[in-house]
C-alpha cells in the first residue's frame, strides 16, 4: 500500500510482470477450452454467471477471496521477518476445530451483543495462532526450520481434524444410526458469522469488511510502526537486529503466531459463515491456494486483496464452468499452477535488477 | 497376531512403502545437493498418470514405465530450470508445480478416457521370488512385483555412491557449501540439475508403481499426499539413507496397520495411524528424537 510514493514507472515494473503472467495463463485457459472441443462461448458463459452472473455467485466468490485474503496477509506478515509459513492449511483447520468446539458449547450461543459469534471467531485466530507459533518457538530454541516446521504441522492439524469429526468422544454428532455422516453437529444460528445483506440470496459475511479493516491496519503496520520495522530489520539481518537490542527470538515467534492467527480466523470465518459444521476435508485447499496469493503478492497487502479477489472469482467461474459446459474445473488448477510458476520464474528478472 | 496375518502385514508394509521409498531414495540425492523439491508429489502424480495411460495406450506396463518417465522428465526440467537457472523460490515452485500437474492430469485423464474411466488398465503382476516364496510363514512377504527389488536395488546403489564414491562427496558438498565446491572447479549447477532429473525418473517410477504397479488404475490425484510423506521420509531419516529407508518401511508400516488392526479387533483412531508418520517427523525435527543435521546450503540458490 505504498503505490504513492513510488513512481508510475516502478509501479508497473512491480505490478506488470504478475499482470503479464495471469494474461499468459488465461490465454493457455482459453486454448485448453477449444482444444478439449467445448463451445468457447458457452464456457466463458458458463464461467461469467459463476462468477459475477448474481448476487449469490457473486457472495460465493467474496468469501472465497475472504478465505484467500486472509491467510496472504499472515503469509506476508511472516515473511517480512523472512519467515515463509507454509501451513496455512493446517491453521485454518485448528480454526475450524476452536471454533466448532466453542459454537457447540452451550453457554456461548447464549452470550449477548454478537459474543456469540465474536468469542468463537476469536477463540480459532488464537487456536491458529497457537499452530503457527509453535513453528516460531522451535525455529527459536532449537533453530527447525520453519518451512518444514508448518508444513507438517499442517498435516498433522489436518488428521486432528478428521480425527474430531470421526470420534464422538470428539466433536462428532451423536450417532443415532450407521448412516450418520462423520461432521459435527451444526452450529447454532447465534453462532453464525451476520450476512452483509440480511438474505441468503446473496450471503456475503461481514467476514469482508473485518478482512478490509485487517488488510489496512496489517498495511499500516508493517509500513508504519516500530513493530513492522523491527520485523524488517529481523527479515533483514538477525545479527544485526540483535546487536542494535531487537528481541530477535520474540519476533519470530510473534510474526509466525500472528500469521497463524490470520489462518485460524479464516477458518472460523468458512465454518461460521458458510460451513455451519464441522467435516473432514474441511479447508481442501485454501491454506495452499491462500499462500500462493500472499506470495504473488510480493510483500503487498494491496497485491494480496487483488490476488484473493482473481483466485476468488476464477474457482466460482471454473466451478460453473465444469457443470454449464462441460471443461472440468482442473482448469482453474492449471491456470493457477501456471501463474505461481510463471512469477517465480520472473522473480529472479526483477530480482536481479533491484540487486545487481 | 496368528503368523498368517503377520506374513500378509508384512507384505502390505513393504508394498505400501514401495512408492515412498523410490521417491524419497531420489529426494535424498537432490536435498544432499542442497535442493528441495515439494514438486515430487507432483512428479509422482505424473508418474502415475503417464504410467497409466502408456500401458492402457500400449497394452504394456514396460512401455507404461517409460512413458512414466517421459512424462514426469519435463515437470523435473521446469522445477531444475527455475531453482537451479532462475533461482526461484524451491517451496513456491514446488507448490505451483504440484498444483497444476493435478489439474494436467485431471483434465488428462477425463480428456483420455472420459467415460471409461475406472477402467483396469495393464500392469505387473506378483511374482514369486523361487525357493523364497515357498517359506512356510513369511513366503507372501517375496511374492511381489519386480519393481519392488528394483526399488531396493536402487537404494543400496544410492547408498554407496553417496558414502563411497567421489560424485557422491562433491554431490554433499555442493549441499553444504556450494561456494567452497565451485572453486575446486566443480560443475556446481550441472550437478544439481543432475540431481533434480534423478528426483524426477525416481518419482516417475514411485508413481507409476501406484498406478501400474500395484492397484491397476488411475483415479484423479492419487498420489493423495504420498509425495509429501516421501520428502517427510527424507526428513524423519536425518537426511542419511538407511535411515529413509527404515522411514519409508515403517511409515509403510503405519499405512498397513490401519488395515490390519480392525480385522484383530483392536480399535486406534485411524486418524492417529495417518498422522503417525507426520508426528514422529515433527518430533524428530522439533530436536525431541535425537540431533536433527539438515545439509547446510538446503532449499538456498547457489550465485556464481
Amino acid at each position: 500500500m505504498n503505490i504513492s510514493m513510488s513512481s508510475p514507472s516502478a509501479t508497473l515494473a512491480r505490478i506488470g510482470p504478475p499482470l503479464l503472467a495471469v494474461l499468459a495463463a488465461l490465454t493457455v485457459g482459453l486454448i485448453v477450452i477449444v482444444g478439449m472441443g467445448a463451445a468457447l462461448d458457452k464456457a466463458l458463459l458458463a464461467f461469467w454467471r459463476g462468477a459475477f452472473g448474481n448476487g449469490y455467485a457473486i457472495s460465493a466468490s467474496l468469501n472465497r477471496a475472504v478465505s484467500l485474503a486472509l491467510v496472504g496477509i499472515g503469509f506476508v506478515i511472516a515473511n517480512r521477518a523472512a519467515l515463509t509459513n507454509v501451513g496455512g492449511e493446517g491453521q485454518i483447520a485448528m480454526g475450524g476445530i476452536a471454533a466448532t468446539a466453542l459454537c457447540l458449547f452451550p453457554p456461548i450461543a447464549g452470550l449477548p451483543l454478537g459474543l456469540a459469534f465474536v468469542v468463537p471467531l476469536l477463540g480459532a485466530a488464537l487456536a491458529g495462532g497457537a499452530w503457527g507459533g509453535i513453528a516460531g518457538v522451535l525455529r527459536t530454541r532449537s533453530g527447525t526450520n520453519e518451512v518444514i516446521a508448518t508444513l507438517l504441522l499442517s498435516f498433522i492439524a489436518t488428521w486432528l481434524l478428521y480425527w474430531c469429526v470421526q470420534s464422538e468422544a470428539l466433536l462428532r454428532q451423536p450417532m443415532t444410526s450407521s448412516a450418520t455422516l462423520p461432521e459435527s453437529l451444526p452450529i447454532p444460528e447465534a453462532t453464525h458469522v451476520p450476512l452483509l445483506t440480511g438474505s441468503y440470496s446473496s450471503p456475503v459475511t461481514l467476514g469482508l469488511p473485518i478482512t478490509i479493516a485487517l488488510a489496512a491496519v496489517a498495511a499500516l503496520v508493517l509500513a508504519r510502526s516500530l513493530f513492522g520495522f523491527r520485523l524488517s530489520a529481523v527479515g533483514l539481518n538477525p545479527v544485526g537486529a540483535a546487536r542494535a537490542g531487537i528481541n530477535v527470538g520474540g519476533h519470530i515467534v510473534s510474526a509466525l503466531f500472528i500469521a497463524g492467527a490470520f489462518g485460524g480466523l479464516a477458518g472460523g470465518l468458512m465454518l461460521q459463515g458458510e460451513q455451519f459444521s464441522l467435516k473432514a476435508g474441511f479447508s481442501s485447499g485454501y491454506g495452499f491456494d491462500g499462500l500462493v496469493v500472499g506470495l504473488l503478492a510480493r510483500n503487498s497487502i494491496t497485491g494480496v486483496l487483488a490476488g484473493a479477489l482473481l483466485f476468488g472469482f476464477m474457482r466460482s467461474g471454473g466451478i460453473a464452468m465444469e457443470m454449464g459446459a462441460g471443461v472440468p474445473s482442473a482448469l482453474v488448477s492449471i491456470l493457477q499452477g501456471l501463474i505461481v510458476v510463471l512469477i517465480a520464474g520472473v522473480a529472479y528478472f526483477q530480482d536481479r535488477r533491484s540487486v545487481r | 497376531m496368528s503368523f498368517e496375518l503377520l506374513a500378509v502385514f508384512l507384505a502390505s508394509t513393504i508394498r505400501l512403502a514401495i512408492p515412498l521409498l523410490f521417491a524419497a531414495t531420489g529426494e535424498l540425492v537432490s536435498e544432499r545437493a542442497g535442493v528441495v523439491n515439494m514438486s515430487v508429489e507432483g512428479m509422482m502424480l505424473a508418474g502415475a498418470f503417464g504410467g497409466a495411460v502408456g500401458a492402457a495406450m500400449t497394452g504394456s506396463p514396460w512401455l507404461g514405465l517409460v512413458f512414466a518417465v517421459l512424462t514426469v522428465l519435463p515437470i523435473a526440467l521446469l522445477q531444475s530450470v527455475l531453482t537451479n537457472s532462475l533461482r526461484a523460490n524451491q517451496i513456491v515452485t514446488g507448490i505451483g508445480i504440484n498444483i497444476l500437474v493435478l489439474g494436467m492430469t485431471t483434465l488428462g485423464y477425463r480428456a483420455l478416457f472420459g467415460a471409461r474411466s475406472r477402467e483396469v488398465i495393464p500392469g505387473f503382476d506378483a511374482v514369486p521370488v523361487p525357493g523364497l516364496a515357498q517359506l512356510p510363514v513369511l513366503g507372501p512377504v517375496f511374492t511381489q512385483i519386480w519393481l519392488v527389488w528394483l526399488a531396493f536395488l536402487v537404494a543400496a546403489a544410492v547408498g554407496w555412491m553417496l558414502s563411497r564414491t567421489g560424485l557422491g562427496i562433491v554431490l554433499r558438498g555442493i549441499g553444504d557449501d556450494p561456494e567452497a565446491v565451485a572453486k575446486s572447479g566443480a560443475p556446481v549447477g550441472a550437478l544439481r540439475h543432475g540431481a533434480v532429473l534423478f528426483t524426477g525418473v525416481m518419482s516417475a517410477l514411485g508413481g507409476a508403481f501406484l498406478s501400474i504397479g500395484d492397484i491397476h488404475t488411475f483415479t484423479e490425484g492419487m498420489t493423495n499426499g504420498a509425495g509429501y510423506l516421501a520428502i517427510v521420509a527424507v526428513i524423519f531419516g536425518n537426511w542419511s539413507l538407511w535411515r529413509t529407508v527404515l522411514a519409508c518401511l515403517l511409515f509403510g508400516a503405519a499405512t498397513a496397520l490401519q488395515f490390519q488392526l480392525p480385522a484383530l479387533g483392536i480399535v486406534v483412531p485411524n486418524a492417529l495411524l495417518i498422522m503417525l508418520p507426520y508426528l514422529l517427523a515433527f518430533l524428530a525435527v522439533a530436536g525431541l528424537v535425537g540431533r536433527q543435521t539438515a545439509p547446510r546450503a538446503l532449499a538456498q540458490p547457489f550465485w556464481k
